[in-house]
């Protein structure tokens, strides 16, 4: 799922200065799961927002809502009547939905509440990590299933660099070495001979540095 | 109770009813009645008892409380008290403003004695609309419940608290008046009475085919508990001995002891485990001093100049055959005396139907009990009812106020040619067992004691010998209920399944199955509402209203108009868990602090969300003070760390608003009665004080 953080509260405070009425919209799929977006996430933040106007003395009205999914035109058209009198709309769903709100609602501001930050699950209650980059061609059958694209600090595609110190990555101890692991996995799967082959320079075209990539399925592209 | 209509996986879980509200026969909402003692909501308690039970003071001390045999916390360690609970609270609360009805129908209805049925009907014909005169034969209201059961165990004042509201209703009760003497059915009929309900009850005591009976000294036990119920004496001899073994014949024994003679024993055909009454009622008993002969079955009693001398007794084989039908056997040549000067005949009552002479229409049994409708309690008469003992054979006080209950709903559907039900009647399935792998979860939580009246104390007089809860035990009592079947609920409409309830529940109650997209609370949930906290979709809520986890105590305070003159204003949230009750229901803590601190108790504060902290900031709230329990050991386990977490997250925010964080404290307490929760407010006081407007604001 996309996992995305909250965005400082004065961050947020600064882009809606001004307005009178504004709405937070969560969005009830991946970052409601991050307890970043969700309905609860709604409540929250347009209390703050209110409390801060209070504290400022000056009037702002703060009107909560939430649908489904925001990066889908559908579930977004009932939005409409919800923020017409609206002067901003803060959006705290992935950048996506931040995009379909803005595209969808061409008139009205519409600000993003918290940064998309990767793909990842919670690890546990709370803690989530990142495990996919989305580089389009994906390896995880060579390496026992763990993905050293996102998971390795340098993308290392041969085994680990020389930073990695007991399991753990130079970079931050907090992040255990992917190719440590993945070292461990093949081991337990006695496939270690697979760490022996050299994997050629990757082809990244297919990934973030060849964006805005685009996916069609002709059979199910309808006439319009 | 309202409860909320969220839509949950089939609504199987809505539909589950407290195995205590099942059990009782009038299906009183005994969860309910206890949640909000656990909340200190006395008047509402008592209201919602009175709601559905006609006579709460006397029910709270004689109900056979099946509520408390089904009770889940029987598999924990022990039972709530519920019986216990109602009696404290028709103790101790009356409701003044009473529930009057709209509608005034014009048919008159005459119900026949003024026991526990004929009360009960009579009081709901009275909600409903119709005016209603009670003829009793006796000069005071209650049946057997006054004729019956001694003062000991049921002081008259409090049958009369709970009949002067009935009368306040609009029932009459005439006195002295006894169907087939004073008033015929005719003359009913002439008087304009279009119904007539029959509640005598079983009035005759059953007496032995035995050698013997009609010896000086045998008397019967109805009789014998009527003459010292109400003249307070009896002639009786040294040695007592009681046949029976059922919860009449414990009063025999009981009242009996109270006229001091040198002995009391009881003889009965059951074994210790098969005596037809509580094992409460037999316990006291023993206690106080009787002696049980189990097993044993008369065969003739003995005398000596015309007068009682003993009972000769046979060893019982088995009280009931194969088919489990009463058919008491004895082994020969096992004869046995036991010596008495008195005896006491309590082996069951019989109906006296004397009255029904000319009404050969109204159908009864050979048993000599009415035949009525199980549901509706017409005989076989247009327009006359019958409920209670008389038609039950041997009934509980419940029993009969349920059979009344009935009556009364079926008179008015057919007089008004209407459809009424009482929902709560309703055929429901019960919440399970607690789940085995639940039990060690699950806190003992051990049960109050009923305060009583010393042995050597109780025997030299006839007055109550249990005192009933003060309201400290009384509250204390009622938070050891799990709340069955009114926890958490999640919407399917709203989940999302991200797991969250699942994993912070400390009592691992919510379910994801394979295959399912949204989470499942079933009714073992012990109501912390962590979950309820901590679900990012606010999907999962509580089932029933008198949990509003703090908001609308909350938003009370502050419609108050002067509450926006105080200065510094603390809205101080606390557990009520560690809570003290004085007798005048107001907390010590409550009482020291200054007009300066506003309170908002919570059954635990783990169902408090951080935005209502926020919330209080935005009322108007100068300061936030959270007094959470320091030790853990509340019903909910597991509450400290997420409060902890909490506290730190609404600082966290409240920093980001630029707000000074002095004006959010969270303490953790050994009790929330504590002098320190005084001297914590006090302090917080001094410190607003000092902060400037700016930092007020």
């Amino acid at each position: 799922m996309i996992v995305a953080s909250s965005k400082q509260f004065q961050e947020i405070k600064q882009m809606l200065s001004g307005f009178k009425k504004v709405c937070v919209l969560g969005c009830g799929s991946c970052v409601t799961i991050c307890h970043t977006g969700g309905e609860k996430q709604v409540t929250e933040l347009a209390m703050q927002l209110r409390l801060a106007a209070k504290l400022e003395g000056r009037e702002l009205e703060v009107i909560e809502n939430s649908t489904l999914r925001q990066c889908e035109w559908e579930f977004i058209d009932d939005i409409k009547e919800v923020i017409k009198d609206c002067d901003a709309v803060v959006s705290i769903a992935c950048g996506v939905g931040v995009q379909y709100m803005a595209e969808k609602f061409p008139k009205i501001r519409i600000f993003p509440g918290v940064n998309t930050t990767f793909m990842g699950g919670p690890v546990e209650q709370g803690v989530f990590w990142e495990r996919c980059a989305g580089c389009g061609n994906c390896i995880l059958g060579t390496t026992g299933g763990l993905c050293p694209v996102s998971r390795c600090a340098k993308s290392l595609l041969n085994g680990p660099c020389g930073g990695s110190q007991n399991g753990r990555c130079e970079v931050s101890a907090e992040t255990p070495c992917v190719w440590h692991q993945i070292y461990d996995q093949l081991d337990t799967q006695q496939l270690l001979a697979t760490m022996e082959r050299i994997v050629p320079p990757k082809d990244w075209s297919t990934g973030m540095e060849n964006h805005p990539r685009r996916m069609v399925l002709e059979h199910l592209v309808m006439k319009k | 109770m309202a409860t909320n209509t969220t839509c949950t996986k089939s609504d199987k879980n809505m539909n589950e009813e407290a195995p205590c509200i099942l059990a009782c026969p009038i299906r009183q909402d005994a969860r309910d009645y206890v949640q909000l003692i656990a909340r200190g909501r006395f008047n509402e308690a008592f209201r919602l008892v009175r709601e559905r039970n006609p006579l709460p003071s006397a029910c709270g001390r004689i109900c056979t409380h099946p509520c408390e045999t089904k009770c889940r916390r029987n598999s924990t360690e022990a039972p709530i008290a519920i019986a216990w609970l109602k009696r404290f609270l028709g103790d101790n609360y009356s409701e003044e403003t009473r529930k009057t009805t709209t509608e005034k129908y014009p048919e008159k209805i005459a119900v026949i004695g003024a026991g526990p049925a004929s009360l009960a009907a009579a009081n709901d014909l009275a909600l409903l609309g119709y005016s209603c005169t009670i003829f009793e034969s006796n000069p005071t209201p209650g049946g057997m419940l006054r004729m019956g059961v001694p003062t000991y165990r049921l002081p008259r004042m409090a049958i009369d608290k709970d009949v002067e509201y009935i009368k306040k209703l609009g029932v009459e009760i005439k006195y002295n008046t006894t169907l087939g003497v004073d008033i015929t059915f005719d003359s009913l009929k002439k008087d304009g009475y279009s119904v007539i309900f029959i509640g005598v009850g079983l009035l005759e005591s059953r007496s032995l085919n035995i050698e013997g009976v009609n010896l000086d000294g045998v008397l019967k036990g109805v009789t014998f508990l009527n003459e010292v119920n109400t003249t307070g004496r009896a002639r009786i001899g040294r040695n007592v001995l009681v046949i029976g073994g059922g919860a009449v014949a414990m009063d025999c024994a009981r009242t009996a002891l109270r006229l001091k003679p040198d002995k009391v024993s009881v003889a009965c055909l059951e074994s210790r485990k098969e005596m037809p009454t509580t094992d409460f009622e037999i316990e006291e008993a023993v206690h106080e001093g009787v002696i049980l002969n189990n097993s044993v079955g008369p065969k003739r009693i003995l005398g000596k100049g015309g007068r009682v001398c003993g009972l000769e007794t046979l060893k019982v084989k088995y009280v009931f055959d194969d088919q489990k039908r009463f058919n008491p056997a004895f082994h020969e040549g096992s004869e046995s005396v036991i010596e008495a000067d008195t005896i006491i005949l309590a082996i069951g009552q019989m109906s006296n139907l004397s009255f029904l002479k000319g009404q050969e229409g109204i159908q009864v049994t050979r048993g000599g009990t009415i035949i009525a409708n199980p549901n509706t309690l017409s005989t076989s008469v247009h327009g006359i009812y019958a409920g209670g003992d008389v038609v039950l054979g041997r009934g509980t006080m419940t029993e009969g106020m349920a059979q009344g209950k009935k009556a009364a709903i079926a008179i008015h559907n057919a007089l008004r040619n209407a459809s009424l039900k009482d929902a709560k009647w309703a055929e429901k399935p019960a919440v399970p067992d607690l789940a085995s792998s639940r039990i060690p979860l699950i806190r003992k939580e051990q049960k109050q004691e009923m305060p009583a009246m010393s042995l050597d104390k109780r025997l030299s007089n006839f007055d109550e010998v249990e005192f009933g809860f003060l309201h400290n035990a009384a509250v204390r009592e009622a938070q050891r209920c799990m709340n069955c079947g009114a926890g958490a609920i999640v919407d399917d409409n709203l989940c999302v399944g991200c797991i969250t309830c699942v994993r912070v529940c400390p009592f691992e109650v919510p379910k994801i199955k394979r295959g399912d997209t949204t989470a499942y609370i079933d009714g073992d949930c012990q109501s912390c509402g962590l979950c309820i906290v901590e679900c990012p979709a606010k999907a999962i809520s509580f089932k029933t209203s008198y949990e509003d986890r703090g908001k609308d105590t909350l938003e009370t305070i502050f419609q108050d108009k002067f509450i926006q003159g105080i200065k510094p204003l603390i809205i101080h949230f606390y557990c009520q868990y560690g809570e003290y009750y004085n007798e005048d229901t107001t907390t010590t803590a409550g009482d020291l602090l200054l007009k300066n601190v506003k309170r908002v108790g919570v059954l635990g504060l783990g169902k408090v969300d951080p935005s209502l902290y926020l919330r209080a900031f935005e009322l108007g709230a100068h300061g936030v003070l959270v007094t959470a329990c320091k030790d853990d050991t509340c019903h909910f386990c597991k509450e400290r760390e997420w409060i902890e977490r909490r506290a730190k997250y609404t600082t966290h925010l409240l920093a980001g608003l630029g707000m000074d964080t002095r004006r959010f404290k969270t303490h953790f307490v050994s009790l929330q009665d504590d002098k320190e929760i005084v001297e914590i407010s006090f302090n917080m006081i001094e410190e607003l004080r000092n902060l400037t407007e700016a930092q007020m604001r």
